[in-house]
């Protein structure tokens, strides 16, 4: 009896503590907020992997005008999130980090980045584009730092200059090739690069009103999605583009075809082009040649920014900073030593840009382009649409019914997943 | 009371006294144990009070006031504080124990122990304990702490929207398990997953012990000559790492340029097998590749089996009259399924969470139409998925803690039946 009741009086001892329980301290909370922020020692940002060198020189300037050490460590861009969400709460992550604009939604909602106040006098320095990349429901998250999208890459051996449009593109891949194997191969089952297709059609993704995306507004089954679907899978069915260039390893297939020197061009992006370098390929870069409906293939923009961590106990420094790597003067140190390219009006007509091949397609192409929607509910469109090209472009049902019935996978999943009460 | 009243009843007084802990003891006159319980306790509300209020106040709220609290934090916490309060629990148990059986030694007339014979006593008997003790101690953190968070967290919304330091996380109870079988999005899915993972697991794994048994049956034959080069060639796909197979056969599979379209089958004049876009292929391919990724241990195993039954079972039988197929029906497979039947088990729920295989040769791929998950996913890759691409980590969770509860039961049933097995005395 008595061991019974000894039993049961550990949690009521226990329970009588936690009635008097919690935090007693809520002064302690948002101390900082509001007042003037007082100049700190140093500031940590996280930058991309092996493209430090091109934040030293800009962290060196600042420390010499401010006072503020610069602390940066590398590490891959996609693993910053995570890390951000696990170092934040304990004030050990970053002040600034970097990320890739379409993770701006998902961080935004989970509160792991700050808003910016930056004025739109240094705002309109920077590509439309870029600025609205990294808009997040009418909130700047950041400053663009670089900007990417799909080109056509060639191979010189094969073809003399790009072609105007993928008519020409067409009839190129019909006949000789030049001696290549295939004339040109895209993964178009990825709707990363099919969507320049889709939407040079009139195809969209979310209906964007004035910024504002409107998550409840498909455009994947109007008018031009589908005949953007079916300019793709005529590719396929004739045969220009192989059967297995479909699924998730596609991309990887390309890029071994076009090393291996068996294909004439490729649609891929800026990050390519050294690994065909290496492979000894002389490559040509162009913008993508006009759909047969004289309209530019809006290809998706990737824009990397700064954001400053919501975390950060120096957020107006931290601002400051994000401000200053990203001016001209630094953008083009960066460019130059990095290669990639920012969004800033003036070097886009900067000889440093203009007059080189590569730089200025991904330029141009970018301002035909449509940036990458930053919004959470993106997630859910990926996968069911890449599955809607794969089947069409394998004839297993026709476009319609395809994209139909991915509109109605993602529309459920964003209720089932993103209704976010 | 009753107690104090019997003269002899130390038993009962020392363990009433033991609510507070030390008490017991110092009135069974061992008093310098009872000074190190009753410090040991005392310390015990000290050093962890903190804890124990921080954590406990946390689990139960999980954080009222942003950006004050960090939900997740406090989970954590909360279940560390629970670990904790199970340790006091038990320490608080040990030490009425022991006051009571002190108290039952002096009830019956014999003198209690002093503190040198137990430490003594506890050097002689108990010292594989103590060696152990830390150990144990450690394991409790690194495998029950994350099993239990993950456990909880299938009770909670933390997903994209849920999410600290933007949001709260809240108990939601059954929600997710719920969901998964009343929202369509998620049954869907969740139902052919789950299929597809039952039969993936079945096919595979038998048709790997089927392939394995069957060559080491035959290469254990006698008259076999080149027994051993026979032997190491088969035992090769073992030797090379899983994950740098699946990789080459994924290339190997692909539709256009892989080999086994262009040269294997073409040599006999098959036309081209959609092998990665077609799902029903897809699944031929791997449960291929992981019949040939999980032979050769299987035939290793059994060939071990092989050389301990006695030949005179098979002499007798041939005196009898059986045949080749009557004797390894009667007698080798057996001999074979007893003697490896739970190492069997293994390689059925090491299949069910193969996300090697699924993962690496197609992700989870091809396209199904209608569905989120991929033609091959498997409930691990699926669960993958869902906390990589959408965050979904209260779904994730819930989902892990059905497959757990498939996994053990299967293993539970099965070890019970191979123990009934080998009790009936086959070997």
């Amino acid at each position: 009896m008595k061991k019974i009741m000894a039993y049961m009086l550990t949690p009521v001892l226990a329970f009588g503590v936690l009635s008097a329980c919690g935090p007693q301290d809520s002064s302690g909370s948002g101390s900082n907020t509001g007042k003037a922020e007082k100049k700190p020692d140093k500031l940590v940002v996280w930058e991309d992997t092996d493209k430090g060198v091109g934040l030293e020189p800009a962290a060196k300037s600042f420390e010499k005008k401010y006072g503020i050490k610069i602390q940066f460590k590398e590490m891959p861009m996609l693993d910053q999130q995570d890390k951000l969400r696990l170092d934040g709460p304990t004030h050990k992550g970053a002040d600034i980090i970097t990320t890739p604009h379409d993770r701006i939604g998902p961080l935004a909602t989970e509160g792991l980045i700050e808003p910016l106040n930056i004025s739109s006098e240094i705002t309109s320095q920077y590509t439309d584009s870029s600025i609205s990349a990294l808009t997040f429901k009418g909130k700047l998250y950041g400053l663009p730092k670089s900007t990417e999208t799909p080109v056509f890459i060639y191979n010189k051996k094969y073809m003399k200059e790009a072609p105007a449009t993928l008519d020409d593109l067409y009839k190129f891949s019909k006949g000789d090739k030049g001696g290549a194997q295939y004339g040109f191969l895209a993964n178009w089952t990825d709707f990363y690069f099919a969507h320049g297709i889709l939407s040079g059609y009139g195809g969209y993704v979310f209906k964007d009103n004035n910024g504002t995306l409107d998550t409840k507004d498909l455009g994947l089954t109007n008018k031009g999605s589908l005949e953007g679907a079916d300019y793709i899978s005529k590719w396929y069915k004739e045969g220009l583009f192989p059967k297995g260039i479909i699924g998730k390893k596609a991309g990887q297939t390309i890029d071994g075809l076009f090393n291996e020197k068996k294909v004439a061009s490729v649609m891929n992006g800026p990050w390519s082009f050294q690994g065909y370098k290496d492979a000894g390929i002389d490559i040509g870069v162009a913008p993508m040649p006009k759909l047969p409906n004289g309209e530019y293939v809006k290809t998706f923009i990737g824009v990397k920014g700064w954001n400053v961590s919501a975390y950060s106990e120096h957020k107006k420094w931290a601002q400051k900073f994000v401000e200053w790597i990203t001016n001209e003067e630094n953008a083009k140190i960066r460019y130059e030593k990095t290669q990639e390219i920012p969004p800033i009006k003036a070097l886009m007509k900067d000889p440093i840009i203009a007059d080189n091949e590569a730089a200025k397609a991904v330029a141009v192409q970018s301002e035909r382009g449509v940036p990458m929607p930053n919004v959470p509910e993106m997630a859910e469109v990926w996968v069911p649409v890449g599955n809607a090209l794969q089947l069409t472009a394998t004839g297993k049902q026709d476009s319609k019914k395809a994209l139909e019935d991915a509109s109605k996978t993602i529309e459920q999943n964003i209720k089932a997943k993103h209704t976010g009460k | 009371m009753e107690a104090l009243a019997n003269q002899s009843n130390h038993r009962k007084t020392s363990a009433l006294l033991s609510i507070i802990p030390g008490i017991g003891q110092v009135y069974n006159k061992q008093r310098i144990k009872g000074a190190l319980f009753l410090i040991l306790a005392a310390s015990y509300f000290v050093v962890f009070g903190n804890l124990l209020n921080m954590g406990l106040w946390g689990f139960f709220t999980l954080g009222t006031e942003l950006p004050r609290d960090h939900s997740i934090i406090l989970l954590v916490q909360g279940v560390i504080a629970f670990i904790v309060i199970g340790f006091g629990i038990a320490f608080y148990v040990f030490n009425i124990y022991d006051a009571f059986q002190n108290g039952k030694k002096r009830d019956q007339g014999f003198a209690v122990t002093t503190i040198k014979e137990q430490y003594q006593n506890v050097i002689d008997k108990g010292f594989p304990y103590l060696l152990v003790g830390p150990g144990f101690f450690i394991l409790i953190f690194v495998v029950v702490f994350p099993i239990l968070f993950m456990v909880f967290l299938a009770f909670t919304n933390y997903d994209l929207y849920h999410s600290p330091p933007a949001k709260l996380v809240d108990w939601v109870g059954v929600q997710n398990f719920s969901d998964m079988f009343t929202m369509d999005i998620w049954r869907n899915t969740f139902v052919s997953v789950f299929a597809w993972t039952i039969i993936w697991t079945f096919t595979a794994t038998t048709l790997q012990v089927a392939v394995g048994i069957f060559l080491a049956v035959v290469i254990n034959q006698k008259d076999l000559k080149f027994k051993g080069i026979i032997r190491t060639l088969l035992i090769l796909p073992w030797a090379v790492p899983a994950f740098v197979s699946i990789l080459v056969f994924s290339g190997m599979f692909n539709d256009s340029f892989g080999a086994i379209n262009n040269d294997i089958l073409a040599a006999f004049g098959i036309d081209p097998i959609p092998w990665l876009t077609d799902p029903q292929w897809t699944k031929v391919a791997i449960i291929f590749i992981q019949t040939w990724l999980g032979f050769p241990f299987i035939m290793a195993m059994t060939t071990g089996v092989l050389q301990s039954i006695p030949e005179e079972l098979y002499e007798a039988a041939t005196v009898d009259g059986a045949t080749v197929w009557d004797k390894f029906r009667s007698i080798t497979l057996p001999m074979i399924l007893a003697a490896t039947a739970p190492i069997i088990i293994t390689q059925y729920t090491f299949n069910f969470n193969n996300f090697n295989v699924i993962y690496l040769f197609n992700e989870g791929g091809p396209a199904v139409a209608g569905q989120s998950a991929g033609g091959t996913d498997i409930l691990i890759s699926w669960i993958y998925n869902l906390t990589m691409t959408s965050a979904q980590y209260s779904k994730a969770a819930a989902v892990t803690v059905l497959l757990s509860v498939v996994i053990v039961t299967v293993a539970l049933i099965n070890f019970k039946r191979t123990k009934a097995f080998k009790d009936e005395g086959m070997m």
